[in-house]
């Protein structure tokens, strides 16, 4: 028998979740064995994705599930590849509870969670007649031989049950997972808006929802932390140890979504940088040019952990900001109407102290520090400094900081290629 | 059918004499208040953006007095449509330009719209609709005639809630536009790129196959027996096409890969994942070809007659 809490350990944001969180200690004051399990929880074998049926080991698990979400936060950015590493890690985790709960005859567990994001039918309740479904037979052998081929089985082995197309979603239910494209249309086989779907399914959809709203979890996490300031030191220090923990990327992978080798490209940039950059009136020039597109192209260029205070931290090379940033920066005052430094000319200088190498003109390495490289303002502050500028589009609606914007912009598109 | 474009006393005759508030479709009359209007005055692009108009009589007043050469809504609802602020939901819409579809079977050049063209283009939202309501089981959906095309717009509670991703992979889904992991299935999308591919290849002529990375030779010896492998194609039996065509495996799959691509191209994907997007008001005149846009009521018995305003049908001998 589970206890009640129990599915807290198949949803993480379930309400039996946030009750544990909402009753725990200090970051700094967890017990050792949480940090460590948040540590280790990216990389752990199905063997200790296993959680005992008592509510103590729900609960560390819940705790150590949600450190692991803030550190990487405090270290990394939203679709970075830890990010990745984490949502993955927590997706596996996930199936392989789903399916061990199916193993051990607990399977009504599973759907109780389950049922919370989407609908699951037995197909043969929606086929009875009159007015059920009428799905050939044959098209069912064929889903079964698709979700084989799959996993990598032969067809002629003994089929487990897993595999057998025996429910059914609506696929309205899956948009969550439309949206980041973890299910595709038309990948599915829809009959009057039902998706008929096999158990393996079932765990792999509902793995990749709890996936997904880890992901944005970790983003609401880095909004916060870009809107307070320096993420704390514990959750840094967890951070780095799960990134270190990860494997190296392959090279030339990590560099398409971090790193300074990434050029800055301006099609994925928020309206209000584009607007900035286009250039803007005499009430908006100083806002639009040394606070937002100072902060908003360093940041994006040099993608730095929220850890790092300089730019030096990320890079020693300073060529990026003199001959990427930086021009962009000047051409945009230049466009600006009047020209900004034609009547402000102290404010070239006033662009090199935003990056943090104080008031110079001729910035070097050992310049960097000397003033405050200002992070990004959220959204929320453009919108109440520069309402102008603010002209949000569709995905603007989803995110706190014009730098979130830009990485998931890049993120969509890598995805869609 | 002559289209050409209205003159500026022909607007206002309309809108004085023909236009009727009754002829705003219910969908847009509930939630006309929520919507943005934009307005092109001269011909010029809608640059007349930004209204709001509480009732169906306060639109009307504006367009009897001012004649635009064209009127839209959008297709979202805004708690602040006259800032365009607030997004709520928007309408799922699908827009099928019979001058720009892929293939023209008529010999209109691109950009050009003759009869047979508009018949295509009412073929294919036919299609799209009955895959709509099939597969995806949606209700609310709207036939409008655009003037040189046709929209159809959805407006079932749960997909006016979807954002751009989602939206693209309905396209996906509806168009026949990604060639799937199986072809054979009865139902789902496995019939529906079936039928869509099957359409494209019955029209498709050979440089548009050699475009495509088809050897002529192949693409001559499908096209000389075009009913066959039509045929076989709606029905899946794939192994005849390879046959007819004398095609390897990696030769089929790019003839599978350029109809899906050719597929993708019968709607304007833009439209659909634009969730902010303007749409021509429907009961509004098209100046730019002098034809009414207008609801559907019954696709099947859409007649382009019942889209000319009074002011052609008098002038015409």
């Amino acid at each position: 028998m589970l206890p009640k809490e129990y599915i807290a350990v198949l949803d993480p944001f379930s309400e039996e979740a946030r009750e544990i969180i909402g009753s725990s200690p200090p970051v700094e004051e967890l017990p050792e064995e949480i940090r460590e399990n948040a540590v280790k929880r990216v990389a752990w074998k199905t063997g200790e994705m296993r959680v005992g049926p008592d509510t103590e080991s729900v609960r560390k698990d819940v705790l150590s599930f949600y450190l692991m979400c803030q550190s990487v936060a405090s270290v990394s950015y939203p679709y970075s590849r830890e990010v990745r590493a984490v949502s993955e890690s927590t997706r596996n985790t996930i199936r392989y509870r789903m399916y061990d709960l199916y193993r051990s005859g607990m399977w009504e567990e599973c759907l109780r969670a389950v049922g919370r994001s989407m609908r699951v039918v037995e197909l043969d309740a929606l086929q009875a007649p009159p007015e059920g479904l009428s799905i050939p037979r044959s098209d069912l052998i064929v889903i079964r031989a698709l979700e084989l081929q799959a996993d990598g089985i032969d067809p002629s082995d003994r089929i487990a049950d897993q595999y057998e197309p025996r429910y059914a979603v609506r696929w309205i239910d899956l948009a969550p997972l439309l949206k980041y494209r973890r299910a595709e249309l038309t990948r599915m086989y829809l009959v009057r808006g039902w998706s008929v779907i096999t158990l393996r399914d079932i765990w792999n959809l509902y793995a990749n929802f709890i996936a997904v709203k880890t992901e944005e979890y970790i983003q609401s996490v880095y909004e916060r932390i870009l809107d307070s300031g320096v993420p704390r030191d514990a959750l840094v220090s967890i951070g780095r140890r799960i990134v270190a923990s990860l494997p190296r990327a392959p090279p030339g992978v990590e560099g398409m979504v971090r790193g300074p080798s990434r050029r800055l490209n301006p099609e994925f940039f928020p309206p209000c940088v584009k607007s900035a950059l286009a250039g803007t009136g005499a009430g908006l020039r100083n806002y639009a040019v040394s606070v937002l597109l100072t902060s908003f192209l360093s940041y994006a260029r040099l993608s730095p952990p929220p850890s790092a205070v300089k730019i030096t931290d990320v890079t020693t090379d300073l060529s990026v900001v003199r001959e990427e940033i930086v021009p962009m920066i000047f051409e945009a005052a230049e466009r600006c109407n009047p020209p900004l430094f034609s009547d402000q000319p102290q404010e070239k200088g006033g662009i090199f102290y935003h990056l943090g190498f104080g008031m110079t003109t001729n910035p070097t390495p050992a310049d960097s520090g000397k003033s405050k490289w200002y992070r990004p303002p959220n959204c929320a502050k453009i919108q109440m400094s520069a309402p102008p500028l603010c002209v949000p589009d569709e995905l603007c609606r989803s995110v706190k900081n014009p730098l979130t914007y830009y990485f998931r912009k890049i993120a969509e598109e890598r995805a869609r290629r | 059918m002559l289209m050409r474009e209205s003159t500026p006393e022909e607007r206002r005759r309309f809108y004085a004499e023909e236009w009727s508030e009754g002829e705003i479709p219910e969908f847009l009359v509930k939630t006309l208040h929520m919507r943005e209007f934009g307005f092109d005055m001269d011909g010029k692009g809608p640059s007349n953006r930004y209204n709001q108009f509480m009732t169906t009589s306060e639109l009307g007043n504006f367009l009897r007095r001012w004649a635009p050469y064209s009127a839209y809504a959008s297709v979202a609802m805004y708690r602040r449509p006259s800032a365009r602020e607030g997004w709520m939901r928007s309408e799922l819409a699908l827009d099928i330009d019979a001058k720009d579809l892929p293939i023209k079977t008529c010999g209109c050049p691109q950009g050009k719209v003759c009869e047979r063209c508009i018949e295509d283009a009412r073929l294919i939202a036919v299609e799209f609709a009955e895959t709509l309501r099939g597969d995806l089981d949606l209700r609310d959906v709207h036939f409008v005639y655009s003037g040189r095309g046709f929209h159809i717009r959805i407006s079932d509670e749960k997909a006016m809630e979807l954002q751009q991703t989602e939206r693209g992979q309905i396209v996906e889904y509806v168009t026949g536009g990604v060639v799937p992991s199986d072809l054979t299935m009865a139902l789902g999308y496995s019939r529906v790129f079936r039928e869509r591919a099957a359409r494209t290849l019955s029209r498709i002529d050979e440089a548009r196959m050699v475009e495509g990375g088809i050897r002529r030779s192949a693409a001559a010896r499908i096209l000389a027996c075009r009913e066959k492998a039509v045929s076989a194609l709606r029905s899946g039996r794939f192994d005849e096409i390879s046959e007819i065509g004398d095609l390897g495996e990696r030769t089929f799959m790019k003839l599978l890969e350029l109809l899906a691509r050719i597929n993708m191209e019968c709607t304007d994907g833009k439209v659909t994942v634009d969730t902010k997007r303007i749409l021509r008001l429907p009961s509004s005149l098209h100046s730019g070809v002098s034809m009414k846009c207008m609801l559907i009521r019954d696709i099947e018995k859409f007649r382009l007659e019942d889209a000319v305003p009074r002011f052609i049908r008098e002038a015409s001998p």
